[in-house]
């Protein structure tokens, strides 16, 4: 594949909460590679979006980077402490489009005002030029008659009309990466697949590196070429879509995926992952989804396993791949994905 | 627009009416010893003629009547017991004025210390300026005004070296009852800006302000004190309008010839013209204060709309 384009190197990241401390991300190593999408899948409460905020400096405050890297155009973004030094990154170089819509938009401005802040501080557009741009730009996002629609405020806006704007204002300042925090969550689903699609035909036309943040595997299916599966602040297996998708490794990852409504029978219940995730605030031994795993090993109790490469692509960490561990095949019900395959990817 | 203003001034009238109506009716609920200094030593006779010729005689609908009658002729009438005989227009212009004074300028200084400390303990949550805010908001609110009043009072005039009395000619003897009157204010301005600025701070367009790049200077000016600033902005007529009522407790320690306790003075003295007078002015500011405060909060506030709704698309 193509060149790194950020690199972190076993982070952590930890909060500290009511005096306790907890481990949210437990040392995550990942390469983004340049032009791609990769996908970050994992439940509520796995790491995902505190992991792309380390990446902007936006983590809330009682939240810091521990140990570990974030390499990016040859800095190390885990070492910036001041917000000067994190201007040169946010918008400019890594912008984000958030969950919900109805929030993200200051009430108050107009659009125009909103996205013009951004082109101001980027590419230094001012009056006339600037609002040229804002409507080239709100074009590009799908919204029509844009010389009006800029003097109008959020609230004159639906949610996907307003999801446009906000994805607007990333693609205003011309970043590198796009980091898409569970775009469409909040959109319903007609509108889910404009926005994805919009997403998707901005990528080719800016030339952006995307990291989308969801916990909807029919979303990735959709558009990402990589996936990376977290659980419990860790990435337990990550690879390319086909791989994830049609070969899967980890018994988190079966479990994730035998939990797709797309997969169930008429009639009988659907699959669901049974316990709960590990609190974080203890220290995790082992495997964090051992507890879980009705199939679990004893190893997988007593120490973390290390990544086994299943091809250049594909790696998983999980003991099943060692050697000595006893085959265990994945449920049953995973094939149905190959034979149903395509059924995911129309979604 | 228009038409929203139309409506509301039909109904503050209708409010104006009633209230009008309940005060005028109860006053004449007072037993009749409250007109007299002396009544134990006055004559049945002097007693009736004084009666009637305040118009008590009369059945209560012609009263009443005759007290609109002469209102939409513009004339407040008379004061009956507090200066007899003296036009009340000219008490009240006698008096409002240095009311009006002392409360633009103290409002304008409370808002001048309040805004900036709201917003610097809101920008310092939870750290040294807050907590020195915090301290002052609850210093104010918890001890009764009358205690730190007569402090200002007594160190502040022996500081300045002046007269612990009022005395209008003098710019420094203005300083210490204007600041007394601003404390109250600044702490309520402080506290409720904080509050709203804290709660904008932590919505999600702050965050994407700050994933776009825009410094925390800006983000506090130009997106959180604006937002935070809008549900306040709805106050600022009501309390402008009624900087004519005066401080009671400020003006009567300095002897401050205004307003502030004239409405409690008439009523203990039972001068039906004063109070029916000063209650519907009172009213009609309070009234009015409020449907400016509405207006203004549409004025600046984008969603709000008097107008019919504009489909959303």
């Amino acid at each position: 594949m193509s060149e790194v384009i950020l690199r972190t190197e076993d982070l952590n990241v930890k909060f500290s909460l009511r005096g306790r401390v907890l481990h949210a991300i437990r040392g995550v190593s990942l390469e983004v590679y340049k032009g791609e999408s990769l996908a970050i899948v994992g439940e509520s409460g796995s790491g995902k979006s505190v992991l792309t905020k380390t990446f902007m400096g936006l983590l809330d405050q009682n939240g810091w980077v521990d140990s570990g890297s974030i390499w990016f155009e040859g800095n190390d973004l885990a070492q910036y402490k001041t917000e000067k030094e994190w201007l040169t990154i946010r918008g400019k170089k890594i912008a984000m489009v958030l969950q919900d819509p109805m929030t993200s938009l200051n009430p108050l401005k107009t659009i125009g005002k909103q996205i013009g802040e951004a082109l101001e501080l980027h590419q230094g557009l001012k009056g006339d030029d600037a609002n040229k741009r804002i409507q080239e730009i709100l074009l590009d996002v799908g919204i029509k008659e844009p010389a009006r629609r800029m003097k109008q405020y959020p609230h004159q806006f639906s949610g996907g009309m307003r999801q446009r704007v906000v994805i607007a204002i990333a693609v205003a300042c011309q970043p590198d990466i796009l980091i898409c925090d569970e775009p469409t969550t909040a959109l319903d689903v007609t509108i889910q697949a404009q926005i994805l699609g919009l997403i998707r035909d901005l990528i080719r036309k800016y030339n952006l590196t995307c990291i989308y943040i969801t916990h909807d595997l029919g979303v990735v299916a959709n558009v990402a070429d990589r996936i990376a599966v977290m659980y419990a602040g860790d990435i337990v297996e990550i690879g390319t879509s086909e791989e994830i998708f049609f070969s899967p490794k980890h018994p988190y990852t079966w479990a994730l995926l035998s939990s797709l409504p797309q997969l169930g029978v008429k009639g009988e219940e659907l699959f669901s992952i049974r316990g709960t995730p590990p609190n974080l605030f203890n220290e995790i031994k082992g495997d964090a989804f051992a507890p879980r795993n009705p199939k679990a090993l004893n190893i997988d109790f007593k120490e973390r396993p290390p990544y086994f490469d299943i091809s250049d692509t594909h790696k998983v960490r999980c003991w099943l791949q060692d050697p000595r561990a006893p085959k265990v095949e994945p449920p049953q019900v995973l094939e149905r994905i190959s034979t149903e395959g395509g059924n995911l990817y129309e979604q | 627009m228009l038409k929203y203003v139309g409506k509301r001034l039909l109904a503050a009238l209708v409010t104006l009416f009633i209230i009008l109506t309940t005060v005028f009716v109860l006053m004449r609920q007072m037993p009749i010893e409250g007109y007299f200094d002396n009544i134990d030593k006055a004559d049945q006779g002097v007693i009736d003629a004084k009666l009637h010729q305040l118009g008590l005689k009369d059945p209560m609908h012609i009263q009443l009547l005759n007290f609109y009658k002469n209102i939409l002729k513009g004339d407040l009438g008379v004061s009956n017991r507090y200066r007899t005989g003296a036009p009340i227009i000219d008490i009240i212009a006698g008096k409002a004025p240095i009311s009006i004074q002392m409360g633009l300028i103290s409002m304008a200084l409370s808002l001048l210390l309040g805004i900036p400390l709201g917003a610097k303990m809101a920008r310092s949550k939870y750290k040294f300026w807050d907590k020195i805010g915090t301290g002052f908001i609850v210093f104010i609110n918890a001890v009764p005004a009358a205690v730190y009043y007569i402090y200002i009072q007594s160190y502040g005039s022996s500081m300045l070296k002046i007269s612990m009395l009022f005395d209008p000619s003098k710019f420094l003897n203005w300083v210490l009852p204007v600041f007394s009157m601003s404390l109250g204010s600044i702490a309520y301005y402080a506290m409720w800006l904080r509050r709203y600025m804290v709660d904008e701070l932590n919505k999600d367009y702050v965050q994407l302000a700050k994933a776009k790049g825009v410094t925390s200077q800006d983000i506090t000016m130009a997106h959180v004190f604006r937002n935070a600033f809008v549900p306040m902005i709805q106050y600022i007529p009501s309390s402008l309008l009624f900087t004519i009522s005066g401080s009671i407790y400020v003006e009567s320690l300095y002897s401050i010839p205004g307003m502030g306790g004239l409405l409690v003075d008439v009523i203990t003295r039972q001068d039906n013209t004063m109070v029916q007078a000063l209650v519907m002015i009172y009213a009609s500011i309070g009234i009015i204060g409020m449907l400016l405060g509405d207006l203004l909060m549409a004025l600046i506030d984008p969603r709000i709309s008097f107008a019919k709704k504009e489909g959303v698309r």
